[in-house]
């Protein structure tokens, strides 16, 4: 991607002076760090050549495809990063493009991914060029009594569809938000995504994102949250698709009482690339953060599982747990676990826990030893090993919605699903 | 039902079992006693088609088919089931999980159809009651944070869920208070029947006071050093293993 390229694409965007004057700035400053390379540390495990190399351009408007999958909810669509129907807004999501001179977007739209330290190069180029993407905003007290459905698909080839979501929860709202990506089998695009997400006092948004990228799909990502006392993040991350994933996630906890759930899991067979990055800022008393994640690899796949949580210094009685199991199913897989605690406050509870292993021999014999057969024992120990991370959705609709696409994705498992 | 000859059996090289034999027939209890490494659980182990075991000599006849030749999931669908001495943990699968997918598996094996969630706990609830446990069993991950009693009834419900032809127990006391291994027993008598054959592998008699064996096997040495009946058991209790021991070193001398 040259810097003409950018430029180009640039010069199709639209919006306010204001808009624009932003999107300008934000690729100068792109062009100033450039594209983050092995050399950061952060960025260790992930390298964007094939992005340095590859020659990306703006989506067409593309009408909305033959898309047949049903959602148990509302569902808003985008097609190569644009709402394709306008009628499908509701009371509080909108596309974030039309309403992007409104007073909830002016006032916190890029305002905390510019707190961030470093690795925000592909941020700004998404600040530049984005198109369109989710505006979720929920006044006080609103709870929203069914999950939100956001589908960003991808159908044109060599396409960069830069999607920018907002969400903003006033105090005491409560929200679960579904995103799900897809693309055409065996597409080349490039999705980068930043969604930032702003919760008030006792607001709770419950997230789950499930990327089922094409086999070819570069998707890089950035969730910034920002919690006010008492708020809950609760995230589930279920990542299956791609060629090429890196997503970071960062929360600040900045009130007491915030309380943030980061799980997720990867699937990274065949050859694919699944890097995920978390940072937690503990910046206030009694805050509490937890990540429980589980990873195969597969074929000659690779997994990388990063996760910082910074205890800042007066944040007493930070409660924090990091989980990371992880199996290898093949020689040529590789995972790399990183999980790191920088504690700075005293009189806090801390703890985590990284493993990479193999499936138990002793596990596929008992399964077998009740007439399971060897397959069924291994699809069914991978589909357990993975549940560990399910715990967000014990007891939740959105459980049976998610199983099929588990089932479809877990390595020699049935690609049927279960009943 | 089941014939076992002249089986030799090493791991690594070291031989474990040197020339078993027994014959187990429909309806019939046989009790295995030994001291601690006479072989008791790799006969066990083996017979349910544990890896890492070498045959070195011997056969294993069950139900007319060549039990050693078999994958463990076609022994199991045949009939054979082992109750574990340490059940294994597998966090993330529920118990309802394992039992329908082994239940079906058997089930496609001997030309029947396959339960539906629903019928499957109708088929269920009995065999729970039989052993003292609630519905909610089910739905916890397989044995995970199960106390010793738990998972030893969790063995037992697995074999009245799959109702084996021939029901191999390893040392399913060890490790039980007495109104476990009472209901444990219970749970193992209720599944008596003239078309099954239970093996009981214990260390202690105990057990034998509420399963009572048709007939007791001493092994020791890798062999079966005498076979009696249920009051073998007794004299074994009040003498202990030493007197039948030497007898066996005894015997493997050339």
């Amino acid at each position: 991607m040259t810097p003409s390229l950018y430029r180009q694409a640039l010069a199709q965007t639209s919006g306010s002076p204001r808009l624009m004057t932003e999107r300008e700035a934000a690729l100068e400053r792109f062009f100033t760090l450039g594209l983050p390379t092995t050399r950061d540390e952060d960025w260790k495990y992930t390298a964007l050549d094939a992005l340095e190399r590859a020659e990306f351009h703006p989506p067409e408007y593309a009408a909305e495809e033959g898309v047949t999958e049903s959602y148990p909810g509302a569902v808003l669509k985008f097609n190569n990063g644009r709402l394709t129907d306008p009628y499908s807004q509701t009371l509080h999501a909108h596309s974030l493009a039309a309403r992007a001179e409104t007073a909830v977007v002016v006032q916190h739209l890029g305002q905390f991914v510019s707190t961030l330290s470093g690795g925000t190069a592909l941020a700004e180029i998404n600040r530049a060029l984005w198109l369109d993407g989710l505006l979720l905003h929920l006044p006080s007290g609103w709870k929203a009594s069914s999950p939100l459905f956001v589908l960003h698909r991808a159908s044109e080839a060599d396409a960069m569809l830069h999607v920018r979501n907002l969400i903003v929860l006033e105090a005491g709202a409560e929200a679960v938000l579904v995103e799900h990506f897809r693309g055409a089998p065996d597409l080349t695009y490039w999705h980068n995504g930043v969604t930032e997400i702003v919760l008030g006092e006792g607001a709770q948004l419950t997230h789950l994102k499930l990327a089922e990228d094409s086999a070819a799909a570069t998707h890089t990502g950035l969730t910034v949250v920002q919690q006010a006392r008492d708020s809950r993040y609760l995230a589930l991350s279920v990542n299956v698709g791609g060629r090429l994933t890196r997503h970071d996630t960062w929360v600040n906890l900045n009130q007491s009482g915030a309380e943030c759930q980061l799980d997720g899991l990867f699937i990274a067979d065949a050859r694919r690339h699944i890097d995920q990055h978390l940072h937690v800022e503990h910046a206030a008393p009694h805050s509490t953060s937890r990540q429980t994640w589980r990873g195969i690899a597969a074929g000659r796949g690779r997994g990388i599982f990063d996760a910082r949580v910074v205890v800042q210094p007066g944040a007493i009685k930070a409660d924090a747990l990091q989980s990371s199991r992880n199996l290898l199913l093949s020689p040529h897989a590789e995972i790399d676990v990183k999980p790191q605690l920088e504690i700075y406050a005293d009189d806090v509870k801390c703890a985590h826990g990284a493993t990479v292993g193999q499936l138990d021999v002793a596990q596929v014999f008992y399964l077998r030893s009740r007439g399971i057969a060897e397959d069924a024992a291994r699809a069914l120990l991978l589909r357990g090993f993975v549940g560990e991370a399910l715990g967000l959705l014990a007891n939740n609709e959105l459980a049976g919605w998610l199983e099929p696409h588990l089932a479809a994705a877990l390595p020699g498992a049935s690609r049927e699903p279960t009943t | 039902m089941l014939h076992i000859e002249n089986l030799h059996v090493s791991i690594g090289g070291k031989p474990i079992l040197a020339g078993i034999n027994l014959d187990v027939k429909a309806g019939e209890v046989h009790a295995i006693m030994g001291p601690n490494g006479s072989g008791k659980s790799t006969l066990a182990q083996v017979m349910a088609g544990r890896e890492g075991y070498t045959i070195t000599a011997g056969s294993v006849r069950f139900l007319d088919q060549d039990l050693l030749a078999l994958e463990p999931e076609q022994r199991a669908r045949a009939g054979v089931f082992l109750a574990f001495q340490y059940p294994l943990e597998i966090p993330g699968v529920a118990n309802v999980q394992l039992l329908r997918t082994a239940l079906n598996s058997v089930r496609l094996q001997r030309g029947e159809h396959e339960l539906d969630a629903m019928d499957f706990l109708d088929s269920v609830k009995d065999k729970l009651a039989l052993l003292g446990m609630d519905e909610s069993f089910l739905y916890r991950a397989v044995n995970e944070g199960f106390s010793g009693g738990e998972k030893k009834r969790n063995e037992i419900l697995q074999m009245a869920v799959l109702e084996p032809r021939l029901a191999i127990l390893d040392e399913t006391d060890s490790g039980l208070d007495i109104d476990a291994l009472k209901t444990v027993a219970n749970g193992v008598n209720a599944l008596k029947s003239p078309e099954r054959a239970i093996i009981l592998v214990t260390h202690y008699q105990r057990l034998l006071n509420y399963i009572v064996p048709d007939q007791v096997h001493v092994l020791a040495g890798g062999r079966i050093v005498r076979s009696g009946d249920a009051s073998l058991a007794l004299e074994l209790e009040d003498r202990g293993y030493g007197w039948l021991i030497p007898e066996a070193q005894e015997e493997t001398r050339p």
